[in-house]
């Protein structure tokens, strides 16, 4: 069992999530796009289109324009989510002492990292709850919940708050071990998981996540650029030439316009009227 | 919320190019028909997979705020065929069913489709809203074309299918009638300005084929009349065609084939006249389904495309126009705003021909959908036209008074007077963009009276 948790489940998990990530990508990219779908106003040049999907990932701009209150849970929300997995790379690389790289004195960084950490770490429980407690009580978004809405947040919350309480005295596992045990991992050489049993649920509910990633619509990760992508395609511009390349089968497939023929009478009326 | 759609009956379909299907293979039909669907394309599949259902398109739709039905939501709508798409197509739903949102296709659900789709006027007003971009009138659009394919299509939608097909326009007429049409509306002009201003048909070796909206033949004829008159005055060698008197494209939006076929005409028509530029009329599905659907649909398309207000637009500086006294207001139809991208032009015209041109809130791509489009302009869903024109309503009712509403579409033609009558607005006019250049345009000014050779096309 053990070793099940600690040498294989993780391999497992995150070869399910980097492959289970890219089938869904690739199957999307697959599949034709027959028409273009520009959502005008598109800006013209590429500078313009790669600030829009940049305003979008960074600043999440159209929920802000439409909904302020859910912008400001969701935009924390991933956020927090970012800074504490930088946060994490960095922290348990450099046992903490990463903000010596920044100038500041060993004892100062470790206070520094607790703090931002904890910090980070709150207001990504923050806006879970906030974003449970209005896909309960708000009575539209309710109804357009299904269960596996609820689930990705509690599993995102059940996540954080064992990061959480991690920093409880007496439950903190040592960085050293974690280090050293991610070290294992990373070099195909998995030693035993820390002694820690927080650390362990932690480690497991991460794994869990990895697992379900795929599946669920947290995927919008990658699917929210393949919508972008078709709608700041360009237009079509007339006359299309000859040669361009058809956009999918649908375009090639045959057929033939019943055409009625070219009237007489019709010619006849513009000679007269010539 | 039931909706009184009528359906076209089973022996009315052959004709439009669709079989019936048996009540028996509806269901199996449904799944095959989705999966080829999906594999036609990618809109479909990443617009169902990535709703995360936040609800910030509830607020975004017209119709969902005009009729507040829970499945008028852009995401509930699309919902009902997600269930079954998750059901059948992605892992999750196959391996957690219900959890993941799933449910077993059943023939209510096709019941639910027609209701919800039909309720929606594929406005893409959702799509600028989700954070994601999704777009339900994408969904909502493939949800018909499946119906469609099960024989499961609005009468309205087959006889006007029907009539494309047969006689290259919405309202059916032939030559004959055509003909007859344009010379009334040829002597209608002549009394009006005095000028033998003429409304070609099939004219040979012209340049510029000009495809309006057939009612303009008929209930919008003002269009018509204006749009020649310009064209006089600009000294452009135009005609009308026969066999393609129609802007607007149905088949867009309920069955692919049918646009396919319909969008063929553009060119053999074009080719027929020996056009180099096809010139589309006042009718926005019809600009959006010629513009981002023709290369889609048919390929290399040898000709120049424009729309009749572009064209407008850029020779303003050649127009002798006369500001009218009067208030007006633009309507931005959706196909225009958000499918095609045609906001500018219509507003350097008004600027130019009106006195006191006003805005609407919101304008341009976040305007309000009419509730007229997506073709749901059949008698029996009057009332609930008029619901989802609610807030097209509110929008004008801010800016009274006013004389005109200026909005270059057929459709929204169609719905605007009825609706700003329901809302107690009937003194207000509505027409076209370019029925006001008609009436504003001062023919002594034009190219060919001053012996000036035209330099435009
Ligand atoms: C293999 C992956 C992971 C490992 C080994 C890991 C390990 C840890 C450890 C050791 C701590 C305690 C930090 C400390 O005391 O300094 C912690 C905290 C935390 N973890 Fe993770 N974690 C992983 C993935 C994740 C993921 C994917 C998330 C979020 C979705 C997450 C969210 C948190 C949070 C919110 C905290 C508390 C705040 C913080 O320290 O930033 N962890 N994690
Ligand atoms: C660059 C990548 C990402 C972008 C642009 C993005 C964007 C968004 C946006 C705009 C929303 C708002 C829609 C809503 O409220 O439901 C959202 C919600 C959410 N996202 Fe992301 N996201 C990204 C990555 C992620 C990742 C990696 C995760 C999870 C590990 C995640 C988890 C969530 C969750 C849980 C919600 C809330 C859903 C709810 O309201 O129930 N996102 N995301
Ligand atoms: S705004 Fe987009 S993601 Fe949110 S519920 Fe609507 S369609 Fe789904
Ligand atoms: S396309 Fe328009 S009518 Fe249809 S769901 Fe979206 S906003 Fe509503």
């Amino acid at each position: 069992m053990e070793f099940f948790m600690g040498s294989v489940l993780p391999y497992g998990a995150f070869s399910v999530f980097l492959g289970g990530v890219l089938f869904r990508v690739s199957g999307w990219l697959r599949t034709p796009v027959p028409f273009q779908l520009t959502l005008f106003s598109v800006p013209r040049n590429r500078i313009g289109k790669i600030c829009l999907i940049f305003s979008e990932v960074l600043l999440c701009r159209t929920l802000f324009r439409q909904d302020k209150l859910l912008w400001v849970w969701v935009w924390l929300f991933h956020l927090s989510l970012f800074m504490v997995i930088f946060g994490h790379l960095f922290g348990i690389f450099y046992l903490r002492d990463q903000f010596c790289l920044v100038g500041f004195r060993p004892e100062q960084s470790q206070v520094l990292s607790v703090f931002l950490g904890g910090i980070w770490g709150t207001l990504m429980a923050l806006s879970l709850l906030a974003l449970l407690y209005r896909r309960i009580f708000n009575l539209e978004v309710r109804r357009l919940s299904s269960p596996d809405s609820y689930f990705d947040l509690l599993l995102l919350l059940a996540i954080t708050l064992t990061g959480i309480f991690m920093y409880a005295p007496g439950f903190h596992p040592e960085l050293h071990d974690v280090r050293a045990y991610m070290a294992g991992l990373l070099l195909f050489d998995p030693i035993p998981l820390p002694r820690s049993p927080i650390f362990v649920a932690h480690f497991l509910l991460v794994s869990l996540l990895l697992l379900y990633f795929p599946f669920s619509r947290l995927v919008h990760l990658a699917g929210f650029l393949v919508i972008r992508l078709m709608l700041v395609e360009a237009p079509p511009e007339y006359p299309i030439p000859g040669h361009k390349r058809p956009r999918s089968i649908f375009t090639i497939s045959k057929f033939q316009p019943e055409i009625p023929l070219f009237s007489k009478n019709s010619v006849k009326r513009e000679g007269r009227s010539v | 919320m039931k909706i009184p759609l009528r359906l076209a009956k089973n022996k009315d379909l052959p004709s439009i190019g669709i079989n019936h299907v048996a009540e028996t293979n509806l269901c199996s039909q449904t799944l095959q028909l989705l999966d080829e669907y999906r594999a036609f394309t990618r809109s479909l599949s990443v617009m169902l997979e990535n709703c995360t259902g936040c609800g910030a398109c509830a607020k975004a739709c017209h119709s969902y705020l005009g009729t507040g039905d829970f499945f008028n939501i852009p995401a509930a709508r699309a919902g009902l065929l997600r269930r079954i798409f998750v059901r059948y197509f992605t892992w999750s739903g196959r391996i957690f069913g219900g959890f993941a949102g799933a449910g077993e296709i059943e023939r209510g659900i096709l019941d639910r489709w027609v209701e919800y789709f039909y309720q929606c006027n594929a406005c893409r007003r959702c799509a600028v809203f989700c954070p994601f971009g999704i777009d339900t009138g994408e969904v909502v659009l493939a949800g018909r074309n499946i119906l469609s394919r099960l024989g499961i299509v609005p009468s309205f939608m087959a006889d006007i299918a029907r009539n494309e097909l047969t006689s290259g326009n919405n309202t059916g007429i032939l030559e004959p009638a055509i003909l007859d049409s344009c010379s009334f509306l040829e002597e209608e002009l002549l009394e009006e300005t005095g000028l033998q201003i003429k409304i070609p048909v099939d004219k040979p070796h012209t340049r510029i084929l000009y495809l309006p909206s057939s009612s303009e033949l008929f209930v919008n004829s003002d269009t018509l009349m204006a749009a020649a008159k310009v064209f006089h005055y600009l000294g452009l060698d135009w005609t009308l065609s026969s066999m393609l008197l129609e802007a607007a494209n149905y088949g867009l939006l309920f069955d692919r084939e049918v646009m396919k076929k319909h969008n063929g005409r553009i060119r053999a028509a074009a080719s027929a006249v020996g056009a180099k530029k096809v010139l589309m009329g006042e009718c926005g599905h019809g600009w959006r389904a010629a513009r981002m659907y023709t290369e889609g649909a048919n390929g290399p398309f040898p000709f120049q495309l424009q729309h009749i207000l572009e064209l407008v637009a850029e020779c303003l500086p050649e127009l002798r126009l006369t500001k009218l006294p009067i208030r007006a207001t633009l309507h931005d139809p959706c196909n225009y705003g958000r499918g095609a991208g045609l906001v500018d032009g219509p507003r350097k015209i008004m600027r130019a021909c009106v006195a006191d041109l006003v805005e609407m809130t919101p304008n341009r791509d976040r305007n309000f959908c009419c509730g007229g489009g997506g073709g749901l302009l059949m008698d029996e869903m009057k009332q609930i036209r008029m619901q989802l024109g609610e807030k097209k309503a509110e929008q004008i009712r801010s800016l009274l008074p006013l004389d005109y509403i200026a909005v270059p579409c057929a459709s929204c033609k169609a719905q605007f007077p009825l609706l700003i009558k329901h809302y107690g607005m009937g003194e207000v006019r509505t027409g076209g963009v370019i029925d006001l250049v008609g009436k504003s345009l001062d023919m002594r000014g034009s190219a060919v009276f001053a012996g000036r050779e035209p330099n435009l096309t």
